[in-house]
């Protein structure tokens, strides 16, 4: 029924698809399955246009048989995203081996849908959906070539192939925003289902670490309802990790066997603002110091801390109110023997350290001064490349090597502190971020996470103490980022004034003007996660408020949604047809009839355009030449062959200028 | 006769389109199905907008697919008589009046597409249809249906089935040439001899050592054509009467076969020939018309 070869312009096209959809995924899929894919890809271009053959069907099959099973064995199932994807690769490239027919290449249009879709799993971005969409456009043009491979020039294809995708649009849009979503999945997600990187961790072990994590991933968004505080004040926390085994420290079973409260007394002004978190595949629930109030779908932990009810899959918003000044009260023996738990491997020289400061000082505070001051007097280095540390971290940080980041000093800190005999704890997070004038939003990357440790004071409760800041103020008071130039330039943290490292970080006009680039593009990235990735059924229910709907149930949106489409498709239809019948010359003529019927001389509908003028000449005899001269022009053109563009210029010139005056007294 | 009932052409409007996915358009709803699956599953808001996108591609492909039939004007062209067992052949003239062009426009004649035309704007295309015409008489045009995949092939559109009025006219099959199986009659041989008398002139011929000097085309040799003579045949005579009755003994689509190749060779021989059926009598005469008059009259001959 079809013709049986399909078009070589359009198998291009759909070779040029295929590469274009399995680009992203090249990257991320192994390095065989993209050597399959592009020889597979290759030889059919090379079948298309250099005159090859295909290979033989045992070769097909036998191929197909060993790719399949390599993928098997390479990812131990054919199912998931991960595995999912990488057979569906190779089955789109090899299906371009043995391409006879227009149904073969359905096939492989649908298989090119399907690797989008499945693109989407790791990236939702701005660019990779405007990617897409030139995608979708070339897939497209491709069909339709296949389909009706005559009588069209090639540059119809694409062109028709946009036509039908800015008109599908409106379409999408109305279904994108009635479909029904539901909450959760409806089936239990392959592990491989999310992508996450995330800056912290459960368990924090500063001596295996050789480098920190620079991510410049964004980690959350915040903002503020007012003036946001100072950068050295965003200290956001999201674990409390209690126990230590000398080497690592974890959150430990003072996580659930403590009592969680959110009460504390809080001092000062409350800040609002709301967070826009990445997904991190983790429950925790960023907030700055100590929050007021549990919002839904969040639950309380030991050390004023929140939690999501379930680990965080995708881009999560929620609105805190925080206190930066509190008192936290008294401690409970549980607490106390938590905050104060050490392991017996603890190095004497450090205990002697801290049984120095013991007893040299009054209180909590003034010991942690001390360890403050030690870090300070003694050469320590903030660095983000420190060298490993061996079996008793913190004795080899404290006495030789002296160089690390938030983690060695902290977890040395609350080690000294515990020794000292005063509770303490260390607090993973994110400290800083970065403004975006452009979005009105503090931009938190995962290169912000930090450690830092609380300390418990008689009559004040947990108060911070941040050891990093001792050694590398600026740290804390530029940001991370600002570290990481100078680390880059060479230059060591600690010695500066806060005017020199200013003075140090100035940006030129061009690292300015990149810098406000990427603040736009990061504003309207969250406006896209916003409205378009993050829209389910809390932002749909809105909506639907905000347009004035009444709640709708699913059936309800469902036939919303057929309403709509139908409407939609109506108007199309409409426009559709009035673009057809659209005729420059017709128009012309209708405002030369409107022209008349401002002087009461109105066309009939059925009037040819012969007669009306005859009428009108008889009514006016004053404007019969110009009328004359009108009709004819029209009527050669519309019906007695006069083509081009001229003609009709000509007619538009003749009906501007016609300008008829009502008849200002009776002639007779 | 102008006043018929019956249109001769139709346009193809809203009421007379269908529209249809195709399998390719079955299986297309079925990735949807998929994407859409894999959209609620996963709560992707691309997956989602990937899904919704090529279903509202798919849904405006239909208004185009419609539009690609939508006003086409479909009538038959007049149809040349053959002989039976010859294909009648239908000449259908798809005209597209609209200012943009209707692309792989399919004339389908028992669900099978006979053939496919693209038409540029304003253009007009025909296209033959053959139909076998085993028998004499009248062959009428088949139902047709018009119908298309454009653009993308998941749909598919199609007319009612289009009657229109056209009949092609079916001579009887002609015995073949050659030294006929009957002897023809005497008379016949007689008159099947073309003498060079009578009063209507035939035509010219070369020159031939015994013809009158009377017949001589003076004018011709004036115009330096050379000597040609004037032939004459006719007369009135009922000397060349092809006859129902000599055929006598034989069945009747045999007789009219015989009648309809001796018609054939008389034409072609340029004699003045009459035919007598047991009903109808065709006085002798000459040319395209008297020739498609007695074809004519063996074709409907009854029985």
């Amino acid at each position: 029924m079809k013709q049986a070869q399909p078009d070589r312009w359009g198998l291009n096209g759909l070779l040029m698809t295929s590469v274009l959809v399995l680009a992203p995924h090249a990257l991320r899929l192994p390095g065989w399955i993209v050597l399959v894919c592009a020889g597979a890809l290759a030889w059919r271009f090379a079948v298309e246009n250099r005159g090859w053959h295909n290979p033989h069907a045992i070769v097909r099959i036998a191929l197909t048989a060993l790719v399949a099973a390599a993928i098997y064995e390479h990812y131990g199932t054919l199912l998931g995203r991960d595995a999912g994807t990488g057979f569906l690769a190779a089955l789109l490239a090899l299906k371009f081996l043995e391409l006879r027919q227009w149904r073969d290449c359905l096939v492989i249009v649908f298989l090119c849908q399907l690797l989008l879709l499945a693109g989407f799993l790791y990236s939702q971005s701005v660019g990779l959906a405007t990617y897409s969409l030139l995608v979708i456009v070339i897939c497209m043009a491709s069909v339709v070539r296949l389909n009706q491979p005559t009588g069209m020039l090639l540059r119809d294809y694409p062109r028709l192939a946009s036509a039908l995708l800015l008109k599908a649009v409106p379409l999408m849009l109305a279904m994108f925003v009635l479909f029904p979503r539901i909450h959760g999945s409806l089936w239990r997600l392959p592990s491989d289902a999310y992508s996450g990187v995330t800056g912290i961790s459960e368990v924090m072990r500063p001596g295996s670490l050789s480098r920190l994590s620079v991510s410049d991933a964004p980690a959350f968004r915040v903002e503020f309802d007012g003036k946001p505080p100072h950068t050295e004040q965003l200290y956001w926390r999201g674990m409390v990790l209690w126990h230590t085994d000398g080497q690592r420290w974890v959150a430990g079973k003072a996580k659930t066997e403590l009592d969680s409260t959110l009460s504390f007394e809080h001092l000062g002004a409350p800040v609002r603002y709301t967070i826009t978190a990445e997904p991190s595949n983790k429950p925790w629930m960023l907030a700055l110091d100590l929050p007021l109030l549990v919002p839904r779908q969040a639950r309380v932990r030991a050390g004023h801390l929140l939690e999501h009810r379930t680990p965080v899959h995708k881009r999560k918003s929620y609105t805190l109110v925080s206190y930066l000044h509190y008192n936290t009260g008294a401690l409970t023996p549980a607490e106390r023997d938590y905050a104060l738990q050490l392991p017996d491997q603890v190095s004497a020289r450090t205990r002697a350290l801290a049984n120095e400061w013991r007893q040299s000082s009054g209180d909590n505070l003034a010991i942690a001064q001390s360890a403050l001051d030690y870090f300070r007097r003694l050469p320590f280095f903030y660095t983000l490349e420190p060298p490993r540390l061996g079996k008793d971290p913190v004795d080899e940080f404290l006495f030789s090597t002296r160089r690390g980041f938030c983690g060695h000093f902290t977890s040395a800190f609350v080690t000294l502190m515990r020794a000292a005999g005063v509770p303490s704890r260390v607090v993973q997070g994110y400290q800083g971020g970065e403004f975006n004038p452009a979005g009105g939003y503090l931009l938190v990357r995962q290169a912000d996470a930090h450690a830092w440790a609380e300390i418990w004071q008689a009559g004040r409760g947990w108060v911070r103490i941040d050891p990093t800041a001792a050694v590398a103020p600026e740290r804390v008071q530029f940001g991370i980022d600002t570290v990481r130039r100078l680390h880059g330039r060479g230059i060591d943290l600690g010695n500066l004034s806060a005017d020199a490292v200013r003075r140090l970080i100035e940006l030129g006009w061009f690292e300015a003007a990149w810098r406000g680039l990427r603040f736009y593009w990061d504003a309207t990235n969250l406006a896209w996660h916003r409205s378009v990735l993050g829209y389910d059924r809390a932002r749909q229910e809105r909506l639907l408020a905000k347009l004035s709907l009444p709640e709708l149930s699913a059936a309800g949106l469902l036939a919303a949604l057929a309403v709509t489409v139908v409407i939609g498709l109506i108007l199309l239809a409409l426009s559709m047809h009035r673009a057809r019948r659209h005729d420059p010359t017709h128009a012309a003529y209708l405002v030369f009839c409107n022209k008349l019927r401002r002087i009461d001389i109105a066309r009939a509908d059925t009037e040819g355009a012969l007669m009306f003028a005859r009428r009108v000449a008889a009514l006016r005899p004053d404007l019969q030449t110009p009328v004359g001269v009108i009709t004819d022009l029209y009527l050669r053109i519309r019906y007695g062959g006069l083509v081009g563009a001229e003609p009709v210029r000509v007619l538009k010139q003749k009906i501007a200028q016609f300008q008829p005056a009502r008849r200002l007294f009776d002639t007779n | 006769m102008a006043a018929a009932e019956v249109p001769t052409a139709v346009v193809l409007a809203r009421r007379q389109l269908y529209i249809l996915p195709t399998a390719g358009g079955l299986v297309f709803s079925l990735l949807l199905a998929v994407l859409l699956l894999a959209a609620v599953n996963y709560t992707n808001s691309l997956a989602y907008g990937l899904c919704f996108l090529l279903a509202a591609i798919a849904i405006v492909s239909m208004l185009y697919t419609h539009r690609n039939l939508n006003g086409l004007n479909v009538s038959l062209g007049p149809c040349t008589p053959v002989f039976a067992g010859d294909p009648a052949g239908f000449e259908v003239c798809l005209d597209n009046s609209s200012e943009s062009a209707r692309f792989g426009v399919c004339v389908e004649r028992d669900r099978t597409p006979a053939r496919r035309v693209d038409l540029r704007a304003g253009e007009q295309c025909y296209v033959r249809i053959d139909v076998p015409a085993r028998r004499r008489g009248y062959v009428t045009a088949p139902p047709l249906v018009i119908s298309t995949r454009f653009p993308l092939g998941l749909l598919y559109a199609w007319s009612r089935r289009i009657q229109l009025p056209q009949r092609c006219l079916v001579y009887p099959r002609p015995v073949p040439p050659g030294p006929t199986p009957i002897a023809p009659d005497e008379q016949f041989a007689q008159d099947q001899n073309p003498r060079a008398e009578g009063e209507d002139f035939l035509g010219l011929r070369e020159f031939r050592p015994g013809d009158s000097p009377r017949h001589v085309s003076w004018r011709a040799v004036a115009r330096g054509q050379g000597m040609l003579t004037k032939q004459f045949g006719g007369g009135g005579r009922a000397s060349l009467w092809l006859d129902w009755d000599t055929l006598a003994g034989l069945d009747t689509e045999h007789r009219l076969s015989q009648l309809c190749r001796w018609v054939l060779d008389c034409e072609h021989a340029g004699l003045h020939y009459g035919l007598r059926l047991p009903d109808t009598q065709i006085a002798p005469a000459h040319g395209e018309a008297h020739r498609r008059r007695c074809l004519t009259a063996l074709a409907l001959f009854p029985g």
